[in-house]
Parts: C-alpha cells; sequence; structure tokens
C-alpha cells in the first residue's frame, strides 16, 4: 500500500480534527460568519477599531451576567431575576453615591436622631471616597442576602428555580422602580465615569495605544510559552499529544486572533476598564470551574445531583452559593450599565438576562446540566451583542434584530444537539482502511444493492413466502455492508503503522 | 403442539457500541402458548423484548421479525401495539395521579363521531375489562393508590383494552408478593384459554416450571437451547443458563473471628414522607471490625431504604432512634457527614446515583475526597492522575485510560469505578447495596475478591442482595428484613436459602 503524501496527511488531520471537536468550534464559526457578513455589509467598519472597541464595550455587563448564568445553567437551574436585580443595583449605587442624604442615609438620622446623624452624612457626603465604599458594601451583602434567598427557596424548599426567580424579577423590577422614584437619575461621579467609559492610562508609540500593545504582546508571549511547556510537558509524561503541524497550525492561528484583537484595540483608546473588569471575571471564573474543588463539585451537581449528593456534596449548599456568585455578577453588570450609560433609570434591565441566558446557549452550555464553559458563554454574549451592533452599523431594520437572534439561537441549540454524539474521526486511517478494504466494502455494497433490489421485485410480484426469504436476505447484506463500512469510518492511523514505516 | 408460529424472530444481532448484546439469537413461540424467556442478569433478555416492542427500531438491528406469517418492521412501540404486541415493563407505565379508567384507555381512548371522548363508554369498558383480569377496584380509583400487585392487573387489562395477541412481562412477578404472584399466574393461564399467546421473562424457575408451555434460554447475547414442556427441568435450565457448574463461585476467606463493633443501629426508624409510611421499623443491627453482615430480603423489603438511613441521605425521610459509629452516637444528617466519619456506600444505582456517566474515570473516582487532590481548593491534576492510575491497578479496572468517560464502560467496570470511588474517600465501613447486579460472573467474582481483601485490611462490609446465593456465599452474618421490619438473624453456618425465604415472606 502507499503512503499517504505529507501535504494531504497535514490537511487531512486538521479536518480530521476540526470534525472530531467540532462542538467546540461551532460558536466560532458562528462568530466567524457573523463578522464576515457585517465586515462586508459595513465595508469594514465593523471590524475597525472604534466600532470594534465599543462592542466589546457594549458586550461588556451581558458577558458577565452570562459568566455567572453558565454556573447557574450548569446545575441545572434559571435565574429570570438578573435583569432587575442588576438594574436595582446599579440604581442603588447611584442613587446613593449621588444623593446619600435622601436615601439611607436617612436611616442614620432615625438611629442616631437628627445632629448626629447629620454629621455621619456630611461626613460621607465631604468623603466620597469613603462613600463609594460604604455602599458598594451594603449592595454586597444585599446581593448575598439575596442569593442565600434564592438558594434557600430552590433547594430546601424546593420551590422550582424558574419560580423563584419570576417572583424576585417581579420584586426587583419594583425596587427598581421604587428607588429610581420612576425618573432617570444621572451621574457625574467619577467613580462611575471612570468605570464607564475610562480607559487604562497609557502613552503612545507612533500612533497606537502603548499600553494595550504592551499587554497584547506579552498575552501573546503567555500564551506561545504556555501551551508550548504544556505540550512539552505531555509528552514527557506520556499523554497523547497531537501531531506536531497540527499544534503549530492552531498555535497560529490563535496567535493572529490574539494580535488582531492587539491592533484593534490599541488603534482606538486601549483598553477600556469595562473590559478589563470582564477579562478579570472571565478568567477568575475559569479559574474557579476547571481548577477548583468548588468548581469540581457544582459540575459534578450539575450531572447527576444524586450521585454527588450520594458522595458527599452537599447539592444544597452549592446550589446557594451558585445563586450568589449570580447575584454578585448581577451586581457587577448593574454597575457596568449605570456607569457606561451614566444614568439610573427605571427602564433599565428589561432582558438582560434573556440576552445571559441565550449567551450561554449559544456558547454551548447543555441546558440538561453539567456542560458549559464560561468562556464560551462570554464569547456568546459577544456574539449576541456583535449581531445588535452590526445590524445597527449595517443600517439594517432594527426590529429585525430579535427575530434574527431568535434564529441563531435555535441553530445554535439544534448544532448543539445533533453533534452531541460526533464520534472521534481519523481521516489518515480512514484513508489507508479505504484502500485495504476497497473491495470487500465494493462487494458488499454490490450484494446488499442487489439484495435489495431482489427483495423490490417480489413485492412486486406479491410472493409472501419469497419474501420473507429475501427480507432476511436484504437484513443480512446490510448487516454486512454496514460492518466494513463502520471497519472504514473508525479506523485510526495507529492501525496502519507498518505500513507508514 | 403444532400450531404454527405466532411470533418468529430470525436471527437477531443487536450491537452497542463496543458490545454484541445479541448474536443471531432466534425466538419461536407457537400460538396460544406461554413461553419463557430465562438468562442470567446480562444474557440479552430485555434486548431481545425490546426489539421486539419496537423501542430498538427496526434498521437498529439485523435480522428478521416474523409475526402472524408477515415480516414486520416496528418504528416504534406504537407500531408493535398496532398489531397486538404489548409489553408490560418491570417499571409500570401507568400515571399515578389519573384514575383506574382513565389509565385503562389512555393513548386509545374511546371517543365518539366527533372525536369527543366518550367517558360512559370507557368507564363501561374499564369495568369489563377490570373483571377480565379478576381485579375488583374502584374504577374512579387513583392508580397511585393502589398496591404494586393490583397496579399490575390495570396494565393486564390496559393489554386487554388494546386487543393484545402476544402479552409480554418482563419479570412482572419480581415485585410481587406469594399471593399476588400465584394469582398472576392463574390469570395468565386463564388469558391463555382465551388465546392470548405471552412470552414472560422471569429468574424464578419454580414459575417456570408451573406454568411454561416452551422455554428459550439465552447467555451471553446467543440462543443456548430451546425446551418444550415435557423437557423442562430446572438443573438442566440451570446448568444452560450458567454454562458451567456453579461451584466455587465465592471465593473462601477464613472463619471469622470477632472483633469490637464499628456500626450500630438502635431502635432505628424511618417513615418516608413522600409514600407516606415507615421503610425502616425498629432497625438494631451490629456490624464487627472485618466482618461482612448480609441483609437479605426480596424487594420493597427496605433494606436500601436502611442503607439510605444509615448514610444520612434521607432528606425525605423522618428517622428517629440512632447510630452508633465505634460505640459514639452520630448524627447522620448528610452523607457527607458519613463519609467523614468513615462510611461509604454503593448504590444499587449505578447508573442513576451511583456515578456521573458524562464524566471520566478519574474524575468520578476522586469525587469523595476532593480534598485529597488539592491544595487551599485548587485541584492538583498530577495528584488527581497518581491517585486514580493507582485506583484503577489496585481494582483491576478495564479501561483504556483514567480520561475515558465512565459511560463506555461495561457494567463490572463501572461498578469496580463505584467501588473505587467509595474507597477513595478511605472508609472503614462500607455498604454494599447489590454490588453485582446486572455484571457478568467474571466481573462478580472480581468484586467478591475485592471484598475479601477489603475485610482483610480490617474493613467492614454492609452486604445488601438479592441473590441469596451471594448473602450466603459471601457473609459472615445475616439479618434478614421483610416490609422494613428485621425479621431474623443467621449465623452463616446456621442459614439455609429455605430459612431466609421463610423469614423474607413473613
Amino acid at each position: 500500500m502507499k503512503k499517504i503524501n505529507p501535504v494531504q496527511k497535514y490537511f487531512l488531520s486538521i479536518m480530521s480534527s476540526f470534525i472530531t471537536r467540532i462542538r467546540d468550534y461551532g460558536m466560532y464559526i458562528a462568530l466567524a460568519i457573523i463578522f464576515f457578513v457585517f465586515s462586508i455589509t459595513t465595508e469594514g467598519r465593523f471590524l475597525g477599531p472604534i466600532n470594534f472597541t465599543n462592542l466589546l464595550n457594549q458586550a461588556a455587563y451581558v458577558a458577565v451576567l452570562a459568566v455567572g448564568m453558565t454556573l447557574v445553567i450548569v446545575t441545572r437551574q434559571i435565574d429570570l431575576s438578573v435583569g432587575f436585580l442588576g438594574a436595582f443595583l446599579g440604581a442603588f449605587l447611584v442613587v446613593n453615591i449621588e444623593n446619600f442624604g435622601n436615601n439611607l442615609g436617612k436611616i442614620f438620622i432615625t438611629i442616631f436622631g437628627p445632629t448626629t446623624g447629620q454629621n455621619i452624612i456630611q461626613f460621607f457626603n465631604d468623603h466620597s471616597f469613603w462613600l463609594i465604599i460604604l455602599i458598594v458594601l451594603i449592595a454586597v451583602v444585599l446581593t448575598v442576602a439575596v442569593g442565600l434567598l434564592k438558594g434557600f427557596l430552590v433547594s430546601v424548599a424546593n420551590v422550582p428555580s424558574f419560580v423563584v426567580t419570576l417572583a424576585m424579577m417581579f420584586i426587583f423590577k419594583g425596587l427598581l422602580m421604587y428607588t429610581t422614584r420612576n425618573t432617570t437619575i444621572p451621574t457625574s461621579n467619577a467613580f462611575f465615569q471612570s468605570i464607564g467609559i475610562g480607559y487604562l492610562p497609557t502613552f503612545k508609540i507612533g500612533n497606537y495605544n502603548g499600553v494595550a500593545l504592551i499587554l497584547g504582546a506579552l498575552l501573546i508571549l503567555l500564551v506561545i510559552a504556555l501551551s508550548t511547556i504544556r505540550y512539552f510537558k505531555n509528552i514527557r509524561n506520556g499523554v497523547k499529544v497531537e501531531d506536531p503541524s497540527l499544534f503549530v497550525t492552531k498555535l497560529i492561528f490563535t496567535i493572529a486572533i490574539l494580535a488582531f484583537l492587539t491592533y484593534t484595540l490599541a488603534a482606538f483608546r486601549g483598553i477600556s476598564y469595562l473590559l478589563l473588569i470582564t477579562i478579570f471575571v472571565v478568567f477568575v471564573y475559569h479559574i474557579l470551574t476547571t481548577k477548583t474543588v468548588i468548581g469540581r463539585k457544582i459540575y459534578a451537581v450539575g450531572s447527576n445531583p444524586e450521585a454527588a449528593e450520594l458522595s458527599g456534596i452537599n447539592v444544597k449548599q452549592i446550589i446557594t452559593v451558585v445563586f450568589i456568585s449570580m447575584g454578585i455578577l448581577s451586581l457587577f453588570a448593574g454597575l457596568m450599565f449605570v456607569a457606561r450609560t451614566q444614568n439610573a433609570s427605571p427602564q433599565h434591565g428589561v432582558g438582560w438576562e434573556m440576552y445571559a441566558i441565550a449567551s450561554c446557549y449559544i456558547g454551548g452550555t447543555s441546558a440538561n446540566g453539567g456542560v458549559g464553559k464560561v468562556i464560551n458563554s462570554a464569547i456568546g454574549a459577544i456574539t449576541i451583542i456583535g449581531l445588535t451592533n452590526g445590524m445597527a452599523l449595517a443600517g439594517i431594520n432594527a426590529n429585525l434584530e430579535p427575530i434574527i437572534l431568535g434564529s441563531v439561537l435555535v441553530l445554535s441549540v439544534i448544532f448543539d444537539i445533533y453533534t452531541r454524539n460526533v464520534r472521534p474521526i481519523d481521516l489518515v486511517g480512514m484513508y489507508y482502511a479505504k484502500n485495504k478494504y476497497r473491495n470487500e466494502y465494493l462487494q458488499a455494497k454490490k450484494e446488499y444493492k442487489e439484495a435489495r433490489k431482489a427483495l423490490k421485485e417480489a413485492i412486486e410480484e406479491g410472493n409472501t413466502k419469497k419474501i420473507n426469504v429475501l427480507e432476511f436476505e436484504l437484513t443480512k447484506k446490510q448487516g454486512e455492508f454496514n460492518r466494513f463500512r463502520e471497519l472504514i469510518r473508525s479506523a485510526k492511523e495507529e492501525d496502519f503503522l507498518e505500513v507508514i514505516k | 403442539m403444532d400450531a404454527p408460529y405466532l411470533i418468529e424472530m430470525r436471527s437477531i444481532t443487536k450491537r452497542f457500541p463496543g458490545v454484541v448484546a445479541l448474536d443471531n439469537v432466534n425466538l419461536k413461540v407457537r400460538k396460544g402458548e406461554i413461553h419463557f424467556i430465562v438468562g442470567e442478569n446480562g444474557a440479552g433478555k430485555s434486548t431481545l423484548i425490546k426489539i421486539l416492542s419496537g423501542i430498538h427500531p427496526y434498521g437498529s438491528y439485523s435480522g428478521d421479525i416474523v409475526f402472524d406469517g408477515q415480516v414486520r418492521h416496528f418504528h416504534g412501540i406504537k407500531n408493535s401495539v398496532e398489531c397486538g404486541i404489548v409489553t408490560i415493563n418491570q417499571e409500570f407505565a401507568l400515571f399515578p395521579d389519573l384514575t383506574v379508567y382513565e389509565n385503562i384507555f389512555i393513548g386509545h381512548e374511546v371517543t365518539n363521531i366527533n372525536g369527543i371522548v366518550d367517558w360512559n363508554e370507557t368507564k363501561r369498558l374499564a369495568k369489563h375489562y377490570l373483571d377480565m383480569v379478576g381485579l375488583d377496584v374502584d374504577i374512579n380509583d387513583l392508580v397511585g393508590t393502589l398496591g404494586v400487585g393490583k397496579q399490575q392487573l390495570v396494565e393486564i387489562a390496559k393489554a386487554l383494552s388494546q386487543n393484545v395477541k402476544l402479552l409480554i412481562l418482563d419479570e412482572p412477578t419480581a415485585a410481587l408478593n406469594d399471593v399476588d404472584s400465584d394469582n398472576l399466574l392463574k390469570l395468565i393461564l386463564e388469558l391463555k384459554k382465551k388465546g392470548i399467546t405471552s412470552i414472560m421473562i422471569s429468574h424464578k424457575l419454580k414459575e417456570v416450571q408451573k406454568i411454561a408451555d416452551s422455554i428459550t434460554i439465552l447467555r451471553d447475547g446467543k440462543t443456548i437451547c430451546r425446551m418444550e414442556r415435557d423437557e423442562i427441568d430446572e438443573h438442566t435450565i440451570i446448568r444452560h443458563m450458567v454454562g458451567r457448574e456453579i461451584n466455587n463461585i465465592y471465593p473462601k476467606r477464613p472463619k471469622y473471628e470477632g472483633g469490637e463493633v464499628v456500626l450500630e443501629t438502635s431502635h432505628l426508624n424511618a417513615f418516608d414522607k413522600k409514600k407516606n409510611r415507615f421503610v425502616v421499623i425498629d432497625s438494631n443491627i451490629k456490624v464487627r471490625k472485618g466482618e461482612v453482615v448480609g441483609i437479605a430480603g426480596l424487594m420493597g423489603a427496605g433494606r436500601t431504604e436502611l442503607a439510605r438511613t444509615i448514610f444520612g441521605n434521607s432528606a425525605h425521610y423522618k428517622v428517629t432512634g440512632s447510630v452508633f459509629i465505634r460505640g459514639h452516637r452520630v448524627e447522620l444528617s448528610h452523607p457527607k457527614k458519613a463519609i467523614e466519619l468513615g462510611l461509604a456506600y454503593v448504590s444499587e444505582d449505578r447508573k442513576g446515583n451511583g456515578l456521573i456517566l458524562s464524566e471520566n474515570v478519574s474524575n468520578n473516582l476522586t469525587i469523595t475526597a476532593l480534598e485529597k487532590i488539592s491544595n487551599y481548593g485548587f485541584l492538583n491534576f498530577l495528584e488527581q492522575a497518581i491517585q486514580s492510575e493507582g485506583y484503577v491497578k489496585k481494582l483491576g479496572i478495564k479501561t483504556p485510560s483514567i480520561y475515558q468517560t465512565v459511560q463506555n464502560l461495561s457494567g463490572g467496570n463501572q461498578q469496580k469505578v463505584q467501588i473505587g470511588k467509595c474507597l477513595f474517600s478511605e472508609p472503614e465501613i462500607l455498604i454494599l447495596d447489590e454490588p453485582t447486579r446486572g455484571i457478568d460472573v467474571g466481573a462478580k467474582y472480581e468484586i467478591y475478591t475485592l471484598i475479601n481483601k477489603m475485610v482483610e485490611q480490617g474493613k467492614s462490609i454492609l452486604l445488601i442482595s438479592s441473590e441469596l446465593p451471594e448473602i450466603l456465599g459471601m457473609c459472615d452474618r445475616i439479618y434478614v428484613l421483610a416490609e422494613g421490619v428485621q425479621t431474623a438473624e443467621f449465623n452463616v453456618e446456621e442459614a439455609t436459602p429455605e430459612e431466609i425465604m421463610k423469614k423474607a415472606t413473613i
């Protein structure tokens, strides 16, 4: 048998790896298509520095929510309250930082009497740093309490999370309207300004943002170093690794994407605080889900709650922790949103939870629990906001956006379901197997076709006895044909080592 | 008997990923016969039935089904039911919150010409079918309130209402007491007179001898033989089923010398709030160091419930009484606490709640004691790999790698993973709930050897099993449960299968 030529082998192994892991790449394909289409319809403006920076800032709060929602969905729950909870917490921060005396400050008057109370209020009004610390702390305490309550209702009182969080959604909607007194409250506080529209301080390298360039370059070097180290470590530990050519191809691909991101950000204003917070949240949650005990427990609870319980995992506790984490991230999202829009408004919070949930599903989180990656959900958020942003930029009727978003969501979930049981494929092995079994395969195929034809004729004749015999013959031939097809389909390169050598 | 064959399954071959479940199996049943399919667990009986009833659709197997002289392609249960083949599974397909008559006609409601359900006619017919199966209940009763035996009769009434020609019963008497079983067998004979053919799967050879007209014996996915009524003989059946002499399947262990009590329950009661009845009644058991204690009893005797209560997995139980571990009274409110105290539980339902099937071997093995493979809450993947490899080797788990997904392993190896997972928390006392259910004889032997090895290391075992030979072959002492009550305690030397059965059916 002839040995396969290196170029052909290279492409076949890339294809094999791609098909085998199609499930992981699905979202990136969707993202690439969307970006490509919008780049063309907007004559390149979509991926240009200004718009792309803008897009990432727009997507930030959804990405943060999606990260938390991933864990909620992984544990087989849902949280519909995050939109209004986030908006309420955002409004809570704005209202109290803008006008402490008329809101939380009143409590001090009630507790300590008018004089001391006024003094305390005056102190905080004069020292806005401490005021922000105080208000944020109170917001955190509030958020944790809400998380505990949700966790209790869901896991101890056994109320379905859909109902619990639906109720909470209404409650926080009311609290949002109450807090804002149904008016939009603008803020010009430096705290919100810097978070919402600020960028990392920088210097210029030529026409570009220096900090972004340097951070990007460092990141690229880090990625190269880490993946190379891991690759060789795996070889040393005897873990099976992919072909070097494949490894290098993937690495080059990753570097290209990172380089593009670096360039795009550096060409405008660099790295915004919103982006920084998002990266921080995604990074922390990525570590949390993949490298810690609590992460392992969360996924165990999601995959099989009963088995987790019998393995000594406190399922109720884990679910409560997940709801608390969701609350904290809602606080982040709320803060990011009010900071970006520079106001608190009763209009905020509408549909955030739906964007977050959709991001998770687009990112491949399984509705059955136990499966989902936070990074993919965050990228799912960018996909969704990319759609909105791109359509606006391309001047497409904005009313079409939800229709397209819905279609993308359904398609991505269908894709996910159909690729769930993709078996590993080795096209190089198949190439050899095809050569080896060609004659047997063709023979079996021919006989199968003949048997089918013979049966068809018998059916037309209406000869029952003959039909019975031929039916039997057909299934036998079909079995034979399937056996060869299967043999070729599941062939691996290792099976043909003697040929390769 | 030379009545024509009602059903003929020819050369049925069915593959699951990695295993051949059925290999050229043939099954022939004459019209009006009562036919039994017998075989060990995993012999392929259920798979065969699933093919016959269309659960494994046409095209997923090779071979032919000839029913009533015609080749049939069943693409789903609907097709087989249309032909008059009705299967009653061990798990009833009944709706507990619907009434008896609604259950009987669910899916094929009696309607008038406008397509509106005709409830009067439905009730009349329901009564008629209930009379046929000899069930005396009010048709307005909710099915959930009936006992298992009566529910089964409702299932049969439902089958009759579907114009059944071939009735398939998968271990119909497994969950029934003797009286109900006898009634059921009588009913099957009654139905035979009405011309209904039956195929039954059963482990109870007494039943087979009593009513079978013919039997087919399966072993390891192959047809071993077909026997007619006059050839049926218990010893021959067993020989064919097992395919070897059944001596020495329990590895020897030195006689138990005695030791301190490590686990003791005292007046332990558990009330199941969901089922609204006591599932454990006044349990007083003792397990000593290095001892294997068996819990025998029929289905529903409360064995698993007792184990779960001791293990603290009792969220919907109301528990009174006390559990002592090494002489100290402990409050076992959660499995987590039980594990900390040195208990481990191997679940009887390894796929349902024993393992996380979608996770790999390594993650399953280490889930019970994550603190052993982590520092400050961060996982140490190298340590995890080393530990998992160690357990894979120690237990002889056959897997391509520790990163293999558990659902791709065979039953025996899955079971070993489950035991390994429990050993990982370094327990002193292991509760093994049906540890050999659904695994082949070779793997069983390995599990028994494993039990002996654990005992040698001074661990204590509480072994729950439905298989009396296993209880008698492996245990030092045996408790018998019946309907939640502890009815007897035997030393293994004094115990005989008959004695135990007598106490289990009180």
